[in-house]
C-alpha cells in the first residue's frame, strides 16, 4: 500500500482512537487540525501519484485511479476545513453550555469516523463493500444529524436513516443484478475491475433493469429529486460543520457509485441509455429544488436545497455524455464542494449568533458579524456563478458543453434555473445581511480558526477557476481516457 | 425441501403483511428468518462449504434470536402501544401484497428466462423486498419501519443466493454486521424518538416541512 493511502486511512482512524483518550476537546481540536492537514497533502501526493504513474492497486481491495483519487482529494479538503471551523465552533458551544465536555468528545469521534467512513468509499474496489461503506457513512452521519437532541434533529435524523436505508437496499439489489449479468458469463465477481474487464461481453438487457435500481439507490443518497426529501431535513438540523460535509462530500460519496457502475454501462454500449437516465433525474432535481429555493424561509434549508440543484446540475452535465461535460461535471463536484461549505460555515456562523434560523427575522449580519458578513456576500455571488470565482467556470464548461452538442433546450433550461436561482439568493442574503441590528446586539469577534476556514476555502475558490484554465486540454484527455467515450 | 422451504417464507410474509400487532409481526419475521437458515443450511450441505455454514450460523444468530428480541425489547422498554398504526386494514394489505406476488412472478420472467426452481426462488425474493417497503409505507411506527427493513434485507439475501449464487464471503459478513449496527442504531433513536416525543408514530413527526 502506498504511505499517502496509509496516512489517509490511518490518521482519521488514529484521532478516533484519541478521542477516547484525551479528556479535554482544545487539545483534541489542535490534533484534529494537524491530522487533516496531512491528510490533505496525503490527498493530493495520492493524486499525483495516480495521475502519473497510473492507477495503484492493492491486492484485490483496494483499486484507486484518478476518479477514486480525486473523490479522495475533494474529501480531504472539505474535512480539513471542516475540522478547522469546528474547533472555533465546537469551542462555543461548550463555553455556551450548550454541549457537555463529554458530548464535545464524542462530537470529534463521530466527525472522525464519519470521515474515515467517506475517505474508504472511492478506494474500494470490491462493489459490495462499496455499499457497505455507504452504508455507514448513512449510520454515522444519523447521530451527528441528531446531535443536538432536540425535537427537530431527532426527526430529521429519523427521516434521514430510514429514508437512505431503503434507498441503499435498492442499491443492493442493483448490485446484486450487475453480479448476476456477470455470472451469466460463467464467473462470479462483485470487483468492479473484473466487471470493467468484461464489460462488452456483459448482457445489456440486465444491466439496464440493475442500473435503474443503482440510480435510485444511491440517487437517494445523492440528493436527486424525486428521492430528496431527507436532505433539507438532515443538512439544516446537522451541526453547521457536519452541514458542510454532508452536501459537500457525503452526496458525492454517493454520486461516485453511480459513475462506478455507470463506467460499466458505458463500456457496455449504453452511453445513450446511461446519459438519458442521469439527464431526467438532473432536470427534475434542477425543477424541484428552483421552487422550494424561490419561498424558502430557513436559512439552512435554503443551502440543502441549493445542494439539490448543484447536484442536479453535475447530473445533467452527465447526461450530455460529451467528454467536455463529464470533465465539466466533475470538476463541478469540486467546485460545489467548496463553495457550499464555505456557505454552510457563514450560515452556521449566522444561526450561531442569532439562535434563529428564519430569514424573516434575522437583520444586520453586516454589522453584528463583520468578517463572515462580507464571507457570505461573497459566497452567495460564488454560489450564483459569478466570474472570477470556480462555479462560474464550471456551470460556463457545462452550458458551453450543452451548447456545443446542440442540446439548446437543455442550455436555455439550465440558464433559466441558474438564473432564477441566484435572484431568489440574493433577495434572500441580502435582507439578512444589511438591515438594522436587532436591539441590544453588539458587534462579535470570531475564532481565528474559524476565519482561517473561510480563507482556505475562498482561497480554493478563487484559484480553481482560474487553474483549470491551464489544464483543460488534460483534464479532458483524462476524463476520455476514463469513461472510454 | 428447497420449495417447501421457499413456501415457509412466502407464508410468513403474508402474515406480516396482514399482523396487527408488533409482537405478531416479530415472530412472523422470524420465521421468515427461519426459512432463510434452512435454505443456507441445505446450500452448506449440498456444497460442504464452511463458509456457507458459517453464513448459516449468523443467520440464526442475528436474523432468529438477536435482532428479533433487541426489536422486542426495544418495544417493551418504551411501553409504546403494541398497535402497528395500520395505515390499511389487514384484508386489503393481504390482497396487495398478493399483487405484489404477481408483479413479483412477471418482473422474475423479464429476468430469467427459463422457467423452473430459479424463477420461483426469485420472484419470491423480490416479493420480499416489495412486501418489506409495503411494511415500510403502510405502518406508521417507528418500530414497524424497521421491521419492515430487515424484511427487505431478508428478501435481498435470498435475491442474491437465487441468482447470483450468494455474494463473496466476506461481502456477506460485512452486509450482516452492518445490518445488526443499523437496527441496533434505529432501535437506539426509536427510543429517543419514544422519549422526545412520547410516541413512535412517525406520521405525527411533522416538524420539519418544506
Amino acid at each position: 500500500m502506498p504511505l499517502s493511502l496509509v496516512f489517509i486511512f490511518g490518521i482519521p482512524a488514529a484521532l478516533t482512537v484519541l478521542g477516547l483518550f484525551v479528556r479535554t476537546s482544545r487539545p483534541l481540536g489542535i490534533a484534529h487540525n494537524a491530522g487533516y492537514l496531512s491528510v490533505l497533502c496525503a490527498a493530493g501526493i495520492l493524486f499525483k501519484e495516480v495521475l502519473f504513474q497510473g492507477p495503484c492497486v492493492v491486492r484485490d481491495f483496494l483499486y484507486v485511479d484518478v476518479l477514486s483519487a480525486f473523490f479522495i482529494l475533494v474529501t480531504a479538503v472539505i474535512s480539513f476545513a471542516a475540522s478547522l471551523y469546528s474547533t472555533g465552533y465546537v469551542k462555543k458551544d461548550t463555553g455556551e453550555g450548550v454541549i457537555s465536555e463529554q458530548k464535545a468528545r464524542v462530537y470529534y469521534t463521530l466527525f472522525n469516523l464519519f470521515c474515515f467512513s467517506m475517505f474508504f468509499c472511492p478506494a474500494l474496489n470490491n462493489l459490495g463493500l462499496l455499499w457497505v461503506a455507504v452504508e455507514m457513512t448513512t449510520l454515522v452521519s444519523a447521530f451527528l444529524v441528531g446531535f443536538y437532541n432536540k425535537k427537530e434533529s431527532v426527526e430529521a435524523a429519523w427521516k434521514y436513516i430510514i429514508i437512505c436505508s431503503v434507498g441503499i437496499i435498492f442499491a443492493l439489489l442493483g448490485t446484486i443484478l450487475f453480479a448476476y449479468a456477470y455470472s451469466l458469463t460463467g464467473a462470479k465477481t462483485l470487483a468492479w475491475t473484473d466487471m470493467m474487464a468484461l464489460a462488452q461481453g456483459l448482457d445489456p438487457r440486465v444491466l439496464k433493469i440493475a442500473f435503474i435500481f443503482i440510480l435510485v439507490g444511491y440517487g437517494t443518497k445523492a440528493g436527486l429529486a424525486p428521492m430528496h426529501t431527507w436532505l433539507p431535513d438532515a443538512h439544516s438540523q446537522a451541526v453547521a460543520p457536519i452541514s458542510a460535509l454532508l452536501s459537500g462530500v457525503l452526496l458525492k460519496t454517493a454520486f461516485y457509485a453511480i459513475l462506478r457502475f455507470g463506467m460499466i454501462l458505458i463500456k457496455a454500449g449504453e452511453l445513450a441509455y446511461f446519459s438519458h437516465l442521469m439527464m431526467f433525474f438532473g432536470l427534475i432535481s434542477l425543477v424541484i429544488s428552483c421552487g422550494f429555493i424561490l419561498v424558502q424561509k430557513d436559512v439552512k434549508r435554503l443551502l440543502a436545497y441549493s445542494s439539490i440543484e448543484h447536484i442536479g446540475l453535475v447530473a445533467v452535465s452527465f447526461g450530455l455524455a460529451t467528454p467536455l461535460a463529464f470533465a465539466a461535471g466533475l470538476f463541478h463536484v469540486f467546485n460545489h464542494a467548496v463553495t457550499k461549505a464555505f456557505m454552510f460555515f457563514g450560515a452556521g456562523n449566522i444561526v450561531h449568533a442569532y439562535k434563529k434560523r428564519n430569514m424573516n427575522s434575522i437583520k444586520g449580519v453586516m454589522r453584528l458579524l463583520p468578517f463572515t458578513g462580507v464571507m457570505t456576500l461573497l459566497g452567495v455571488f460564488a454560489l450564483g456563478g459569478f466570474p472570477p470565482f470556480s462555479v462560474f467556470a464550471s456551470e460556463f464548461l457545462v452550458l458551453a458543453a450543452a451548447f456545443a452538442n446542440g442540446s439548446y433546450a437543455v442550455g436555455g433550461c439550465l440558464l433559466l434555473f441558474l438564473g432564477l436561482v441566484f435572484a431568489a439568493f440574493l433577495h434572500h442574503f441580502a435582507k439578512m445581511l444589511y438591515g438594522h441590528l436587532p436591539k441590544g446586539a453588539q458587534a462579535q469577534g470570531e475564532p481565528l480558526s474559524g476565519k482561517a476556514a473561510f480563507i482556505f476555502l475562498f482561497i480554493l475558490m478563487l484559484a480553481a477557476g482560474a487553474a483549470f484554465a491551464f489544464v483543460k486540454e488534460d483534464a479532458l484527455w483524462i476524463t476520455k481516457k476514463l469513461f472510454q467515450i | 425441501m428447497q420449495t417447501l422451504i421457499l413456501f415457509l417464507i412466502l407464508i410468513s410474509t403474508y402474515l406480516m403483511t396482514s399482523a396487527k400487532r408488533v409482537p405478531a409481526l416479530v415472530r412472523s419475521f422470524q420465521y421468515q428468518s427461519f426459512g432463510l437458515f434452512l435454505a443456507t443450511l441445505i446450500e452448506a450441505a449440498r456444497e460442504g462449504s464452511p463458509g456457507l455454514y458459517a453464513i448459516a450460523a449468523l443467520v440464526f444468530i442475528l436474523k432468529v434470536s438477536l435482532i428479533p428480541r433487541v426489536l422486542l425489547a426495544v418495544a417493551r422498554k418504551i411501553k409504546a402501544n403494541e398497535d402497528l398504526g395500520l395505515l390499511i386494514n389487514p384484508q386489503l394489505s393481504l390482497f396487495m401484497a398478493l399483487t405484489l406476488t404477481y408483479v413479483s412472478w412477471i418482473f422474475a420472467g423479464q429476468l430469467v428466462s427459463s422457467g423452473g426452481e430459479g424463477k420461483t426462488m426469485l420472484a419470491i425474493a423480490f416479493f420480499v423486498v416489495l412486501a418489506g417497503l409495503f411494511l415500510m409505507i403502510f405502518r406508521m411506527t417507528a418500530l414497524a419501519q424497521v421491521i419492515g427493513l430487515c424484511v427487505m434485507e431478508n428478501g435481498l439475501f435470498l435475491l442474491a443466493a437465487s441468482i447470483s449464487g450468494g455474494m463473496p464471503f466476506f461481502v456477506e459478513i460485512a452486509i450482516f454486521f452492518d445490518v445488526l449496527v443499523s437496527v441496533l442504531i434505529m432501535g437506539f433513536f426509536v427510543y429517543r424518538i419514544n422519549r422526545l416525543f412520547t410516541h413512535i408514530d412517525v406520521d405525527k413527526l411533522t416538524r420539519l416541512k418544506g
